[in-house]
C-alpha cells in the first residue's frame, strides 16, 4: 500500500516536470471548425477538414495573423458533429466556453447550422456556415454568417438562364420533398418560372423521397406533360439515376441541376448520360482561373482529388475570417470584446474577392454574389459556362 | 471466490477490500455531502488550482477530453481531480459519516417523501454549482437527463415487456413538434406562426402543460402500435414499430405548417436545468412505481410467457396498450424538453441514428432495470463526450465496449435489479 502511494507520488511529480510548460501562455488566435467528419456526409466534413488545413498550412508559412502590427500565431479546433443536430449543439458550445475559439467556421449543412447558429449568437461569437441554404440559419442573428448564395437567389437565376439561352416556356421539376435544400431550391424555381412565363407555366411539379431509386412514374407524368425542360436540383447519386431513367424513357431535353451537382462523382456515376447538360453553382474547376485554379490545383496535388464546392466555400470562409480578423484593429486578450469586434468587421466587408466569387455581406448576414452556370463537357468535365450576377 | 481460499486472516486483507471496509457505514446523504463540498471547492479554487498546475482551464469532463487530446497532460489532471473530488469526497464522506448517518437515522422516520426531496434538493444543488462552471457540462448534464428519461422509458417496453419495439425515435419526434407547436404558436414571434397569440411573460408557467400535451399524442401515437402488437412478436412488431418511426419521420416532413424538412426553430430555452431535472425525477420516480405496480408485473409476466399470462388472467391486451402509451408519454417528454435544449426540431434527427443511440444505452445499462437504464444512459453520454478527442476512432471503441457487454453480460450491466428507494436513503451502520 504504501509502496504503491510513493510511486504514484513519484510518477505524478516526474510527469509534472516533464509536461510542457503553459506558465508563459503564448496568446494564439483560434478558430473553430464544426464538422460532419462522420455521419451522413462524411465527404463534406473531409473536404472542409482539407481546404481548413491548408489555409493554416498558408497562415503558418506568413508567421500567423497580422493584427494590428502584431503577428499572431494561430490555432485551429476541428471537431466532429457526426452530422447530428445535438452533437453540433454541443461541439458549438465546447468550442466558445471550453476552447474560446475567436470565430467559429461551420457547420456545413442546415441541420446542424440552424441550431449551433443559435447557440453562437447566444454568446456572441462570429459564425460563419460556408455552406448551409436555410434562411433560419442567420436571420435575427446578428453573429452569424454564410459564404454561400441562398435558394431564394439561386432559382431565379436558373429560370432567367434557361429563359434566356433556350426560350423554353414549359418547364418540369422533379425534387425530393423530404430533404430541406431541394424542396426550398424547387419551390423558388417555381415561382420564378412562374413570375417570367406566367401561372401554369411549370406544367409538372413532382416529387419522391429521399433515397427512392425508381423515378419512372414521376418521370412519365414530366414527359406526358409537354415539358421542354426539367430542373432537378438533387444530389450527385440521384442525378445519375433521374438523367439516365429519363433517357430510358425517351426524355431528350435538357435537363438542368444547381449547385448540389458539382461533385466529382456526379459525372462518375452518371457518365455520358449527362454530358452537355448545365448547373448553376458557386464556382467551376474546369476552365478556372487565377486563384481559383491555384487553388484547385493545389488541392488535387496534395489529397488527389477534384475540390468540391464546400472545400471551395470553406476556403473563402477561412478568408473572410481572416481579412475581418486583420482588420479589427487590435486584438485586446479578453474575448468578448475581440469577438464583437472581428463581428463587426466581418458584417464590413465590401467586394471580397473569394475563389467562389466576389461578395458583399447584406444586414443578415447573406452574401450578395454571382452565380455560375457551368457545362458538362464532352469529356466530362465542368467548364465554365456564364457567370450570372443578381 | 479468490477471498474464501486465501490464507490471509480478514484482518490483513488485500488493499481494496481494506478500501471497501473503511468505506462501508457512509449513507448516500453522506456521498451527497462530499460531493456537494467538492462542488463548492472547485466552484471557488478551481481556477486557481488549475492555473496552479498549469492547465489552461478547468477540466470540463474530469480532465477526460484533455488527457485524451495532449497525454503528457495525464499527471496534472489526475492531481486536479484528485485535490478537487476524490479527495474532499473521501473525507467527508467518511468523516462525517456518523452525523449523516444519523441525520439519515432521524429522516427514514418520517414519510420517506421528506427524506428523498431532501437528498434530490442536495442532488440538485450539486448537479447547479457542477454546471455553474461552464456551459458545457450545463449542456451535456441537460442531455444526459433528458438521455435517462428517454432511456428509460424504451427500457418499459423493450425490457419489462419484452417487446422489440424501435418506434421510440417516432415518439420523440411527435413530442418534440407537439411541445415546439404549442410554445412556438402560443409565446413566441415566428415566421410560421406569426405574432404569439398569447403574452410571452405567461409561457413558462405553461411550459409543463405543452410537454404533457407532447406527451399525450405520443401517447396517441403509441396507440397505432399497440394496436398491431396484440397480433404480432419478436421481428414482426419490431418490422411494424420501425415502420411507425418512418411513418412519423415522412408525415411531418411534409407537413408545411411545421417547417417540413426545413425543421421548426425560434422555440423559446425554457429547458432550464431545474425544469429537466424535475422532470427526470418525476419520470424515474412513476416508471420506477410504475412497473413495481401490479401493472408493472403484469407486463413482465407478458414478455415471460404471454399465453400463461393470460390464462392466469392476466389482461394482457390492456397490459400492452396501457405499457405503450405509458412509454409513449415519457419518451413525447423527454422530446419536448430535447427540442427546447436544442431549441430546434428537424425530422431528420428523429431516424435510425438516434434509435441505434436509445437501444444501445438500453442494452448497455441492461433491461428490466430502472437503475441499470441511468447508468446506461448517463455513460453513454459522457462517453460520448469524452471521447470526442478521438475523432473516428470513438466510433471503434465504443462499437467494441458494446459488444463486449454483450459478450461477457448479454442483459446489460445492471439488469433484472430493483430500484428500492426506501432501501437507499436508509442509514448504514459501520459493519
Amino acid at each position: 500500500m504504501k509502496k504503491g502511494l510513493v510511486t504514484i507520488t513519484l510518477f505524478l511529480l516526474v510527469g509534472l516536470l516533464l509536461s510542457p510548460c503553459t506558465w508563459g501562455r503564448v496568446k494564439t488566435i483560434k478558430i473553430g471548425i464544426n464538422a460532419p467528419l462522420t455521419g451522413d456526409i462524411p465527404k463534406v466534413g473531409e473536404g472542409t477538414k482539407y481546404a481548413a488545413e491548408m489555409w493554416l498550412e498558408d497562415v503558418k508559412a506568413a508567421g500567423g495573423i497580422e493584427v494590428g502590427g502584431k503577428r499572431y500565431p494561430v490555432e485551429l479546433v476541428i471537431e466532429d458533429n457526426e452530422s447530428k443536430a445535438e452533437s453540433a449543439v454541443k461541439v458549438q458550445t465546447k468550442m466558445i466556453t471550453e476552447d474560446e475559439v475567436l470565430v467559429i467556421v461551420g457547420p456545413q449543412s442546415s441541420k446542424q447550422a440552424v441550431p449551433a447558429g443559435g447557440v453562437a449568437d447566444n454568446y456572441k461569437t462570429p459564425m460563419i456556415s460556408p455552406w448551409s441554404t436555410n434562411p433560419d440559419t442567420t436571420k435575427d442573428r446578428p453573429f452569424v454568417f454564410r459564404g454561400c448564395f441562398l435558394d431564394p437567389f439561386q432559382g431565379p437565376v436558373v429560370a432567367n438562364f434557361i429563359t434566356k439561352e433556350f426560350g423554353f416556356k414549359k418547364a418540369a421539376v422533379l425534387y425530393d420533398v423530404a430533404s430541406d435544400y431541394p424542396k426550398g431550391l424547387a419551390e423558388f424555381f417555381k415561382k420564378a418560372w412562374e413570375d417570367i412565363h406566367g401561372p401554369g407555366s411549370v406544367v409538372a411539379f413532382e416529387s419522391f423521397t429521399t433515397k427512392d431509386a425508381d423515378f419512372s412514374s414521376q418521370l412519365t407524368n414530366i414527359i406526358k406533360s409537354g415539358a421542354e425542360v426539367l430542373f432537378t436540383p438533387q444530389y450527385y447519386n440521384e442525378v445519375a439515376l433521374i438523367v439516365q431513367q429519363a433517357h430510358e424513357l425517351g426524355f431528350n431535353k435538357p435537363i438542368v441541376g444547381s449547385d448540389s451537382w458539382g461533385s466529382a462523382e456526379t459525372v462518375n456515376l452518371c457518365g455520358k448520360d449527362c454530358y452537355g447538360l448545365f448547373f448553376s453553382t458557386h464556382y467551376a474547376a474546369a476552365g478556372a482561373t487565377g486563384a481559383t485554379k491555384e487553388f484547385i490545383d493545389r488541392y488535387r496535388g496534395k489529397y488527389g482529388y477534384v475540390p468540391d464546392d464546400v472545400a471551395a466555400l470553406t476556403w473563402d470562409s477561412l478568408h473572410i475570417v481572416q481579412k475581418a480578423i486583420e482588420s479589427c484593429g487590435k486584438l485586446t486578450g479578453r474575448i468578448g470584446k475581440d469577438r464583437k469586434a472581428v463581428r463587426d468587421a466581418m458584417a464590413k466587408i465590401k467586394d471580397f474577392h473569394g475563389i467562389t466569387g466576389k461578395m458583399t455581406f447584406t444586414e443578415e448576414g447573406d452574401p450578395i454574389k454571382c452565380a455560375v452556370i457551368v457545362r458538362i463537357s464532352e469529356k466530362g468535365e465542368f467548364e465554365f459556362y456564364k457567370s450570372v450576377c443578381p | 471466490m479468490e477471498k474464501t481460499y486465501s490464507p490471509i486472516s480478514p484482518d490483513q486483507s488485500t488493499g481494496r477490500g481494506r478500501i471497501r471496509r473503511w468505506f462501508s457505514g457512509i449513507p448516500v446523504l453522506g456521498w451527497i455531502f462530499g460531493a456537494l463540498v467538492a462542488v463548492v471547492l472547485e466552484y471557488y479554487l478551481g481556477d486557481a488550482l488549475s492555473e496552479v498546475l498549469g492547465l489552461e482551464k478547468v477540466p470540463a469532463l474530469f480532465g477526460v477530453t484533455l488527457i485524451l487530446k495532449k497525454p503528457l497532460l495525464l499527471p496534472k489532471c489526475l492531481m486536479f481531480v484528485g485535490l478537487i473530488y476524490v479527495i474532499p469526497i473521501s473525507v467527508v464522506a467518511k468523516y462525517l459519516s456518523p452525523l449523516t448517518n444519523r441525520i439519515a437515522g432521524k429522516l427514514i422516520q418520517y414519510p420517506y417523501g421528506v427524506s428523498a426531496v431532501l437528498h434530490l434538493a442536495l442532488l440538485y444543488a450539486v448537479f447547479y454549482i457542477w454546471s455553474d462552471v461552464s456551459a458545457y457540462r450545463l449542456l451535456t448534464l441537460k442531455l444526459s437527463l433528458i438521455a435517462v428519461m428517454i432511456t428509460l422509458s424504451l427500457n418499459v417496453v423493450n425490457g419489462y415487456m419484452g417487446e422489440f419495439s424501435c418506434s421510440h425515435p417516432g415518439f420523440l419526434a411527435l413530442g418534440a413538434y407537439g411541445a415546439s407547436v404549442i410554445t412556438v404558436l402560443f409565446f413566441v414571434k415566428d415566421k410560421l406562426f406569426g405574432a404569439p397569440l398569447l403574452p410571452p411573460a405567461i409561457g413558462p408557467y405553461l411550459y409543463p402543460v405543452a410537454l404533457v400535451l407532447g406527451g399525450l399524442l405520443a401517447s396517441v401515437g403509441a396507440l397505432v402500435i399497440a394496436v398491431p402488437s396484440f397480433r404480432t412478436r419478436g421481428d414482426y412488431l419490431a418490422i411494424i414499430s420501425l415502420a411507425f418511426m418512418f411513418i412519423v419521420k415522412s408525415l411531418i416532413e411534409n407537413l408545411e405548417i411545421v417547417g417540413g424538412p426545413r425543421g421548426l426553430s425560434s422555440q423559446p430555452g425554457w429547458s432550464s436545468l431545474l425544469t429537466v431535472f424535475i422532470w427526470t425525477v418525476l419520470c424515474v420516480w412513476i416508471i420506477n412505481n410504475f412497473v413495481r405496480s401490479t401493472l408493472g408485473k403484469a407486463a413482465n409476466a407478458v414478455r415471460d410467457d404471454e399465453s400463461a399470462a393470460d390464462a392466469m388472467t392476466v389482461n394482457t391486451r390492456r397490459t400492452k396498450v396501457v405499457t405503450f402509451m405509458f412509454a409513449a408519454f415519457w419518451a413525447g417528454v423527454a422530446g419536448g424538453l430535447y427540442a427546447h435544449v436544442i431549441r430546434y426540431a428537424n425530422p431528420g434527427d428523429f431516424g435510425i441514428q438516434k434509435l441505434a443511440d436509445v437501444l444501445a444505452m438500453v442494452y448497455l445499462g441492461g433491461l428490466n432495470s430502472v437503475v441499470g437504464s441511468i447508468v446506461g444512459a448517463v455513460g453513454m453520454s459522457i462517453l460520448g463526450e469524452a471521447l470526442r478527442p478521438l475523432g473516428i476512432y470513438k466510433w471503434i471503441i465504443i462499437p467494441l465496449l458494446l459488444i463486449l457487454v454483450m459478450i461477457f453480460r448479454p442483459t446489460g450491466l445492471i439488469a433484472f435489479r430493483e430500484f428500492d428507494v426506501r432501501e437507499i436513503l436508509k442509514p448504514k451502520r459501520r459493519m
